[in-house]
């Protein structure tokens, strides 16, 4: 009696391990509804419906765009949003979203637009009545060229951001900031003026003494690289004015730290070893914590990062596609992100929240705006995948000495070729 | 209940030890054979999906199971043409003119060694050696020197480094292994040694401290970033130095590849002598006594004892230990990564001084996405340290009191 029931619970053991490895029904995908017709009138919502967002957002950030998506669930009360960050959204949405199980909303930066089209992750909003008329009558032009790819709508933009410098008011006086933010060779004589003086750095760039190829790019912008790789897969690392780039970091090391990253630079204004660190919003609650009187001034022409909402192809699957895109268009009107822009220091992306009076009188805003004004909107295309690690290490190789510029920026070239020729684009 | 009968007792063999089969199909076997698949086209970033229309493709990749994957822009990826095409991009470098030469060159250096060896075995089975072994092997090491001298090493070595990335990714792993193996044997068999002294007081103490690093491996990373705070250029050896010495200039360890090369190796070691400590010191006790006893009465100092007792009674504990952490010291990554991120860089497109295969790997991958030509990388790395291992199987006989 005793061993029939052990077989029985094996058998039973092995069928539960079985099903648990068996693929899933593909109910959800097999089961598309029709597509719904686009309408550009406020959706009513008549069956209870969940929407799904996966997003970057964290910490203070998240409270008030929390707060911003629960008053949309108050006036409507038959959606639910619910909001989830996965670890590594990109094999994440490898595995969801072929299984039906992806969000409907994708929270994320500009830069992803290619790669996650090319995979047919997320579908293009023109087909949902969103059009380049409404883009740039609602949104700032950066942020409307970096949700464009091929062509075609990928997303509605939400904020933008990139790096400017963030100085301490109370180490470094008016003096030893630069008037110009193009005049790199006043930054130098600036730099060493303030080095002389006190024996301190001015300013800490954790792209230079680490790979970095996003902190360095005010460097190699300023001195007037259009871009690193362009949407047809072209590499401008060479170029004459990389190359000046590059010898003026060469000039810059003697009064700069030779080892940098994101917690070396952050100690180092914060214990008052550097003057400045340049640096993005998302470092600023971190210096008001340590109860550092910053300014911010631009220098250089640094990236800007658009952070964007994008609609997934489940959302279409599911019939979502109507509500996830009000929803979208509601988080990225001026009015919530005016009021997002108050609460985390951002800067919005719709004009009508960055022309409000509140954002307006942010010092972040006027600091990071004049940065991002002079800025290079952040490729969408997948090419630019391969400019991070060559330009990085070029950087890191100029500035440890391992090579010159010109020898650098050439490796540079021919890596990032090579990595273009790889993707087999 | 009656006994057991033939259909019967297979029947139920089998379905015991089913779950265990089906785990092995699911987790071992079947993701070696969707990256051998893999790694003969030409997956990447340009080509992410899978074309689930071919029946090849329907079977073997889970993307298709659950329905149809996504349509975006690309392209589906296919077979490469020539279908070995990422194999050939990886090692074609190494069978160059050049790169064979350097390769021979390397391993004739290790002829004397050899010479060393075979005399040895052969003086073994005479009943008095006219020289010591350990004179043989002396001799072997002094011509081996002197053969890397004379035919020039380090320039073969970086030839051989010059013949592809993978082939330079992989020889610096191996010489990091060469240079990690004795420095954890002689510093665990030393610390086993101090502690197997029965005159010594608290050693229980000892044994528990000296342990925890090996111990606490899950906190191996915090521990390493506190590491690479002492060599930083702003850490703490700069800054003891610099308060001892007046216009001391801070050295920055990191950037330099020797210094960091031995910083790797450093870490490394603080974190595998414990390993190397406790399963030697299980050794040293299951060495009899008496026979300590028998060679003092023969008048053997300790030096005798250690190298005509102690080693060779340990051979059987201390290979598989050898064996088990050069292999796993080969696929080091996050120590390596958190340390150095495989850097110091020395210029783009040349792995790093540190930048050992796992680094390497992780690296490229997240850089081009070029899945196939990973996934190529993998299948040789199987390879290689599957035949390392079947050898070392061999070479200890760790599996010999099963199938026996």
């Amino acid at each position: 009696m005793k061993k029939s029931l052990w077989i029985l619970l094996t058998v039973i053991l092995a069928i539960g391990l079985l099903a648990a490895c068996s693929p899933k029904e593909p109910a959800a995908t097999a089961t598309a509804p029709a597509v719904t017709a686009p309408t550009a009138e406020p959706v009513v919502q008549d069956q209870p419906v969940t929407i799904s967002i996966w997003h970057q957002w964290s910490g203070d950030y998240l409270n008030a765009i929390t707060e911003a998506f629960n008053e949309y669930t108050v006036a409507h009360p038959n959606v639910t949003i619910d909001l989830s960050k996965p670890e590594d959204t990109s094999n994440a949405l490898s595995v969801a979203i072929p299984a039906g199980e992806g969000p409907d909303i994708i929270g994320w930066a500009n830069d992803q637009i290619g790669t996650q089209a090319l995979a047919g992750n997320i579908v293009p909003l023109g087909d949902y009545g969103i059009d380049l008329t409404f883009l740039n009558s609602t949104y700032e032009p950066a942020a409307v060229r970096g949700v464009v790819w091929q062509n075609m709508i990928w997303g509605l933009p939400e904020s933008q951001e990139g790096i400017a410098m963030v100085y301490n008011k109370d180490l470094v006086s008016d003096e030893y900031l630069p008037t110009n933010p193009l005049d790199f060779e006043e930054l130098l004589t600036k730099a060493q003026a303030f080095y002389n003086a006190t024996g301190k750095y001015l300013v800490c760039n954790q792209g230079l003494g680490n790979p970095d190829a996003y902190h360095v790019a005010p460097i190699y912008f300023g001195h007037g690289v259009s871009e690193y790789v362009d949407d047809q897969g072209m590499v401008h690392l060479n170029s004459p004015e990389a190359l000046a780039a590059g010898e003026w970091m060469v000039r810059f090391k003697a009064f700069a730290p030779a080892e940098t990253s994101h917690d070396i630079c952050k100690a180092m204004i914060v214990e008052g070893n550097a003057g400045a660190w340049w640096t993005g919003p998302w470092a600023i609650a971190d210096l008001e914590a340590a109860g550092i009187n910053y300014g911010i001034i631009p220098m250089g022409k640094p990236f800007v990062g658009i952070k964007a909402l994008l609609l997934s192809k489940n959302a279409v699957d599911r019939g979502n596609q109507a509500v996830a895109i009000d929803i979208m268009k509601y988080f990225t009107s001026g009015s919530v992100q005016a009021k997002i822009a108050a609460a985390n220091k951002t800067i919005p992306a719709p004009t009508a929240a960055l022309m409000d009076s509140a954002v307006q009188a942010l010092p972040s805003l006027r600091g990071f705006g004049a940065s991002l004004n002079l800025g290079v909107p952040m490729a969408n295309t997948p090419y630019a995948g391969a400019q991070w690690g060559p330009v990085g290490d070029a950087t890191t190789a100029i500035w440890n000495g391992a090579q010159t510029p010109q020898e650098a920026l050439d490796a540079a070239q021919a890596a990032a070729e090579k990595a273009i020729d790889d993707m087999g684009g | 209940m009656v006994g057991w009968s033939g259909r019967r007792k297979t029947l139920t063999i089998l379905m015991f030890i089913a779950p265990t089969l089906l785990g092995i199909l699911v987790f071992s076997i079947y993701p070696l054979v969707l990256n051998t698949f893999i790694s003969l086209t030409n997956r990447g970033k340009f080509r992410p999906n899978p074309d689930c229309s071919s029946p090849i493709w329907n079977i073997v990749e889970p993307t298709c199971w659950l329905g149809e994957p996504p349509k975006g822009l690309a392209e589906p990826y296919a077979f490469n043409d020539p279908i070995l095409k990422n194999y050939t991009d990886l090692l074609g470098g190494l069978f160059t003119g050049a790169a064979l030469v350097a390769v021979a060159r390397l391993v004739l250096i290790l002829l004397p060694l050899w010479i060393a060896w075979y005399v040895n075995r052969r003086l073994d089975r005479q009943l008095t050696r006219p020289v010591s072994s350990g004179l043989i092997w002396l001799a072997g090491l002094v011509g081996a020197v002197l053969l890397g001298w004379l035919i020039n090493a380090p320039a073969a070595y970086s030839a051989l480094l010059k013949s592809g990335d993978f082939i330079m990714v992989n020889v610096r792993t191996v010489l990091y292994v060469l240079v990690c193996m004795p420095l954890f044997f002689v510093t665990g068999l030393v610390l086993a040694l101090i502690l197997h002294n029965q005159n010594l007081r608290g050693v229980p103490f000892f044994r528990v401290v000296l342990i925890i690093p090996w111990a606490a491996s899950t906190v191996a990373i915090m521990m390493t970033l506190i590491w690479q705070f002492f060599f930083r250029q702003q850490g703490t050896i700069n800054q003891l130095i610099g308060s001892a010495l007046n216009n001391y200039r801070p050295v920055t360890f990191l950037n330099s590849a020797g210094w960091a090369f031995a910083i790797v190796v450093l870490v490394n070691l603080w974190y595998t002598y414990g390993f190397f400590m406790v399963t030697l010191l299980g050794g040293l006790q299951s060495i009899p006594l008496d026979m300590y006893e028998a060679a003092e009465v023969d008048g053997a100092n300790w030096w005798k004892q250690l190298t005509s007792i102690t080693l060779p009674l340990l051979r059987p504990v201390a290979m598989p230990v050898i064996v088990l952490s050069s292999l796993t010291t080969y696929k080091i990554d996050a120590i390596v990564w958190a340390l150095t991120q495989g850097g110091p860089i020395a210029g783009a497109g040349t792995p790093g001084a540190t930048e050992f295969v796992m680094v390497h790997a992780y690296k490229q991958i997240f850089q081009t996405q070029a899945f196939g030509r990973m996934g190529a990388f993998a299948v040789i790395l199987f390879i290689a340290l599957f035949a390392a291992t079947l050898y070392s199987l061999r070479l200890t006989q760790i599996t010999k009191g099963a199938t026996e």
